[in-house]
């Protein structure tokens, strides 16, 4: 009963995955916030590497992974797949499960697929400091992990509500030589309008990123870093379903389903784009490709699909994706990672086209799932990942009742060890399920999302 | 913390409850008849030994409605300021407050039930935050600590805040009809202590109540339609709502609007039967009252099941606070008609902030009361 499947080091894929090319139709364009025109590469350049605007917009299939980048890389990848026999036998399926566990590397999640990459391209194009946001930590510390190995500065913006969450996050952050502040700041300009609005407010990611894009659109050796949302992000996490994919391989199989939990959707992108290429093609056409996320910010499953700023203050490109509103705070659910109004335009279009489709699941049963994994598998997974476990299990469950053998596939994106604190609120019976008024938005037809 | 503090017992709460009867308030001697001994003094005296050698100074009343209690927990800084003739009487309460707040009471805390909590914040009227010992037959308002330890613990906590709550009573003009009826009588000011969560596990997004409320009256004030009749209900947050649009509601009553301005105000059943009947939309918006989190059948007599046959269970809007919905977790549901209780299902969503809702539980009577 072999239990993990591990690849060697020369197994670790030597491009990216680019899935724009896959799209039957071109995908909608960012358009610039001012003008509502397309986005050209030259708006971009104040705060991104011209290697990685080039990235974003590329219809190249394969895109080479720079040699020094892999080195990186093999600090901790390829990342095993595991095949979870003991939660199968807990839950009687004739299923089987396997996960990818990205909770292997030093920050600890999925993250520093790509913040490594980021941190590369911008040293080379001369760039001395990045300053990015974050929402539970996760990205925060890859990227602060990143930096650090390529002797960069690093300024973090850190949703408030996270930052008095999760103290040791930030200690993480420090550790790497990264300063991390807790947003809104009274430091930029679009953190003092946040907080002469609301003095009280306990952030958002949407605020983070206005703070962190004017951080670098102000500083001529700064540029700006974003976690998720971004195609050139959900590029670099494509190693994790190519792996994936050959690790399958090598046991003769193909996924009929994969899942991953989605905030941004980088981490859904990754596991997923492989797959979500083949389907595109005409290949594996049954492959259900699915997409979780929390209730108290469903913007896939209640979202709607059109143009929004990715931030609060208006800062960004308009993108055409799902949103619940570009001015919608989500509630301090413990899965901070998946507090996002809008999403990948990517992932939006595959749900938008049906490729992928999208499960809301609320906080309890997130949670409740969470421990059967522990006690079965042993890992303590973040509450983001939780999600992504939830809807395996669920699947899982389904398969019992069926008797079909289906072989699940879900991306196990990070460990849980700085949740603790979600963990004890579970077990005292504090955990709030949120919900979104949809009947109530849609029903006052007045409160659409403001977008230009 | 809080260092003067105005107390009293109600010597005679929670006798009729052992004895069959629903309430003590004007029954004492039949109480005594039956065999029932006092229990609030006990109650009183588990809060007040917490408190003993904590700094605290007591403005109480004489004998068995104060200094009594005291002397048996040990507590000696405290002042008579208040003297009673013969048996205490409800009269008794409210000249004790009176002379409580007089004397410069930060908090009033007092030991009895709903009868007893009606009288002490009627005299008070909100000028100094009330908490109440659980010592009565009724506890549906929610001034009420959970356990005697619990007040203690809120009274010595450095992180307090205060909140409303409601205070319900037995409906004493359906009670002399042959009926048994909560009815809100007030809106009280009540302290409460987020500290007494460890911080790590406080799931609530604003710790300033005001605050929540000014988020869901922001909220529903963008989501109403002008072709719609609102009827707000009772309470602080329906009252947030109604502010947001520039008025000034009943605060215990049910009043009506329609774009933007009231077409009722402080309607009874058949007020509110008459604005549906000439109104085609019409949507109820409540929020849960008192230590159950009542939403229909304590303290909102006037939404009879025929009202809320006639407005539909889909149209109807919880809202409440985080800070609410954490004390009462679950909420309950006494139309009177079961059918209609059980329309309401095993969840209902909440209301809790901008754009934010919560999914709670609903609970419906196993034995009416």
């Amino acid at each position: 009963m072999q239990t993990k499947n591990i690849l060697d080091e020369d197994q670790l894929p030597k491009s990216w995955y680019n899935i724009i090319p896959d799209f039957p139709t071109p995908l909608d364009p960012p358009l610039h916030p001012k003008t509502g025109k397309p986005v050209v590469p030259e708006d971009l350049t104040p705060i991104f590497p011209m290697d990685l605007i080039g990235q974003e917009v590329s219809t190249q299939h394969q895109i080479p992974i720079p040699d020094e980048v892999r080195d990186l890389l093999t600090l901790w990848r390829p990342t095993p797949l595991y095949r979870a026999h003991r939660l199968e036998k807990y839950l009687k399926t004739p299923a089987k499960i396997y996960y990818k566990w990205e909770g292997v590397s030093p920050a600890g999640s999925h993250k520093p697929n790509t913040a490594i990459p980021q941190a590369y391209y911008n040293m080379k194009a001369g760039i001395t400091r990045l300053a990015t946001e974050t929402g539970a930590g996760q990205w925060g510390s890859a990227l602060a992990f990143a930096t650090c190995l390529f002797k960069m500065k690093c300024t973090v913006y850190m949703v408030k509500s996270s930052y008095a969450q999760k103290p040791y996050r930030k200690s993480m952050m420090q550790a790497w030589g990264a300063e991390c502040f807790p947003s809104p700041t009274p430091q930029t300009r679009s953190g003092q309008a946040v907080l002469a609005r609301d003095p009280g407010t306990t952030g958002s990611l949407g605020i983070a990123i206005s703070e962190a894009v004017e951080d670098a659109a102000t500083h001529s050796d700064t540029n700006y870093a974003l976690g998720s949302v971004l195609n050139h992000v959900c590029l670099h996490q494509t190693v994790i379903g190519q792996e994936a994919k050959a690790q399958l391989e090598s046991l003769d199989l193909y996924p009929d389903v994969v899942i991953g939990c989605v905030g941004g959707g980088s981490n859904f992108a990754g596991i997923s784009f492989p797959f979500a290429g083949e389907k595109m093609k005409g290949r594996h056409m049954d492959t259900d490709i699915l997409a979780v996320e929390p209730t108290a910010c469903p913007t896939l499953t209640k979202g709607i699909y059109t143009y929004d700023y990715g931030d609060v203050a208006g800062l960004t490109p308009l993108l055409k994706m799902f949103t619940l509103g570009h001015d919608f705070t989500p509630p301090s659910i413990h899965a901070g990672g998946l507090r996002y109004h809008g999403d990948s335009p990517l992932v939006s279009r595959l749900v938008h086209d049906g490729v992928a489709r999208a499960v809301a699941y609320y906080q309890t049963e997130v949670f409740r799932a969470m421990e059967t994994f522990s006690r079965t598998e042993g890992f303590l997974v973040a509450p983001e990942t939780g999600h992504a476990v939830k809807a395996a299990i669920d699947v899982a469950e389904e398969c019992r009742k069926t008797g079909e053998a289906k072989t699940i596939l879900f991306n196990c994106s990070g460990h849980g060890d700085f949740d603790m604190s979600a963990y004890d609120a579970y077990y005292d019976g504090k955990l709030v399920d949120y919900e979104y008024p949809t009947e109530l938005i849609r029903d006052s037809l007045t409160r659409i999302p403001k977008t230009s | 913390m809080v260092r003067k503090i105005g107390f009293l017992v109600n010597p005679i709460a929670g006798m009729g409850g052992r004895v069959g009867l629903k309430g003590t308030d004007g029954r004492t001697h039949e109480a005594i008849a039956r065999g029932a001994a006092p229990t609030s003094p006990a109650r009183a005296g588990v809060a007040l030994a917490l408190l003993q050698g904590r700094g605290l100074h007591f403005l109480t009343c004489s004998g068995k409605m104060g200094e009594e209690v005291m002397v048996s927990s040990g507590i000696s800084e405290y002042s008579v300021v208040y003297r009673f003739a013969g048996e205490s009487s409800a009269a008794d309460t409210i000249a004790a407050c009176h002379a409580f707040v007089r004397e410069g009471a930060e908090v009033v805390l007092f030991c009895g039930g709903d009868g007893t909590a009606r009288d002490v914040v009627s005299a008070i009227e909100n000028r100094v935050p009330v908490l109440g010992i659980p010592g009565g037959v009724k506890m549906f308002s929610g001034v009420f600590a959970t356990t005697p330890a619990a007040a203690s613990s809120v009274l010595l906590s450095h992180d307090l805040l205060q909140r409303d709550a409601e205070v319900l009573d037995v409906d004493e003009d359906a009670y002399r009809r042959g009926e048994w009826k909560t009815r809100l009588y007030a809106i009280a000011t009540t302290l409460s202590s987020p500290g007494l969560v460890p911080a790590g596990k406080r799931v609530f997004v604003d710790v300033d109540e005001a605050r929540a409320r000014a988020s869901i009256a922001r909220f529903l004030t963008a989501v109403m339609r002008e072709d719609t009749t609102y009827i707000l209900g009772p309470g602080s947050t329906t009252a947030a709502i109604a502010e947001e649009m520039g008025l000034k509601k009943t605060l215990l009553g049910f009043d009506a609007v329609k774009g933007g301005v009231f077409i009722g105000n402080d309607l009874n059943e058949g007020g509110l039967l008459e604005i549906l009947s000439g109104e085609e939309k019409v949507r109820l918006v409540i929020s849960p009252l008192g230590s159950l989190g009542a939403v229909f059948g304590r303290g909102t007599q006037q939404v009879s099941p025929a009202v809320l046959k006639k407005i539909g269970v889909s149209r109807v809007i919880l809202v409440a606070t985080p800070h609410k919905l954490a004390e009462t977790p679950v909420l309950f549901v006494d139309t009177g008609d079961p059918a209609l209780d059980a329309q309401f299902g095993e969840y209902v969503t909440v209301i809790s902030g901008d754009a934010i809702a919560q999914r709670a539980r609903i609970l419906r009577p196993i034995i009416p009361i």
